[in-house]
């Protein structure tokens, strides 16, 4: 079955003709979420609400994912009750997007869709940008507890790294993986060593991408993952230099492949890559 | 509403590294966006009256940037051993 078939159905993945249909409904709330914090301001889908990953969608003060009051206060203040379909797209083939997907589904949010292809898809398309921001009403918003299971702390990769219960995916390019350059070039270098966790299997987050920006078939990903045994019979542990490009491939696996047990080490490499004594294969 | 025109895409290797270049026209405003496509973060952005002036100016930022990226030595097989 193609995979845009199957990921409606499973109400995770809408088209940039979907949301062209949906600018005026007022029962979903659009959210564009962009690795260039200032792309929102320069144009986004009419209607839609910006979030800003480094200041909005984290806690500011120490290293974590948004705190739940903050959460639910911006949640509100978007005027999205739990029960708002929530549309989110960005650049970078939707990057933070999917790191936004994956912070509501950690505090229960029921209908979470990404918009595939993202900000460049509807921008390659022509389709109308605008620069108002979006009235509000503000809404009540009472998030669930955080959903751990589907988060993944250091000491659990720590364990994993040497039993192998777990299968790690580093999802960064070989030349991060191989310790060859320290971030993805242009970027900061934000740790100290080069390489990564033993036992991990290199498979880039971009290669379940189309040139478009959209998901590949269910079919091309299921051999993309095989090829290098991540089948979903083991639990899966993914993770990338901070978070959010693992974001992505945690979405893929989870609600396009339809793993059970996928978690995202939102620590990634900058965490561990950071530790002193820590084992690191580099090849 | 304005939209997005003159639409364009091109990949290309600058200081050793594939990039990826997309300018597209919003009003009378060309703007660039260079990326690396591998892994794809976000890199640099310019503006400009023509395509070409939008262009020149992004790719300059972006070879700037690219030009201090520091790859590390061969590979050595060992634990821990710093990158460069």
């Amino acid at each position: 079955m193609p995979l845009q078939a199957t990921a409606v159905e499973q109400g995770v993945l809408v088209s940039t003709e979907w949301v062209a249909q949906h600018l005026k409904d007022t029962s979903i709330r659009l959210v564009e979420v962009d690795v260039d914090t200032k792309a929102y301001q320069e144009g986004h889908i009419p209607n839609a609400m910006g979030w800003a990953w480094d200041t909005q969608l984290c806690d500011t003060l120490r290293r974590d994912i948004i705190p739940k009051g903050k959460f639910e206060n911006l949640l509100g203040q978007s005027g999205i009750t739990p029960s708002t379909p929530v549309i989110l797209y960005g650049d970078n083939n939707n990057w933070f997007a999917a790191w936004a997907f994956w912070q509501l589904k950690v505090y229960g949010h029921r209908d979470v869709r990404l918009m595939n292809g993202g900000r460049k898809k509807w921008i390659a398309e022509g389709r109308e940008l605008s620069m108002e921001t979006p009235p509000v009403t503000p809404a009540p918003y009472t998030a669930k507890e955080p959903d751990l299971s589907i988060r993944a702390f250091l000491p659990e990769v720590m364990k994993t790294s040497k039993d192998r219960t777990v299968q790690l995916v580093d999802v960064r390019s070989p030349q991060e993986f191989t310790g060859e350059i320290l971030a993805p070039p242009g970027l900061p270098e934000t740790c100290q060593r080069g390489g990564h966790i033993p036992g991990a299997k290199n498979i880039p987050w971009g290669k379940a991408c189309n040139e478009d920006g959209t998901f590949k078939s269910a079919e091309e990903l299921r051999s993309l993952y095989q090829t290098s045994g991540i089948t979903g019979n083991q639990p899966v542990i993914a993770y990338c230099r901070i978070g959010e490009r693992s974001s992505h491939t945690w979405f893929v696996l989870k609600y396009l492949l339809g793993f059970k047990d996928v978690r995202n080490y939102d620590g990634s490499w900058t965490e561990y890559g950071n530790l002193v004594a820590a084992p690191i294969e580099k090849p | 509403m304005p939209v997005p025109e003159d639409y364009s895409e091109r990949k290309v290797e600058l200081c050793g590294w594939p990039v990826h270049i997309v300018t597209y026209r919003l009003g009378s405003t060309y703007r660039t966006t260079i990326d690396n496509t591998d892994p794809g973060a976000w890199v640099v952005k310019a503006e400009g009256k023509t395509k070409e002036e939008a262009e020149a100016k992004a790719l300059k930022e972006a070879q700037t940037l690219l030009e201090k990226v520091k790859r590390s030595k061969p590979p050595t097989g060992c634990t821990s051993v710093p990158g460069f």
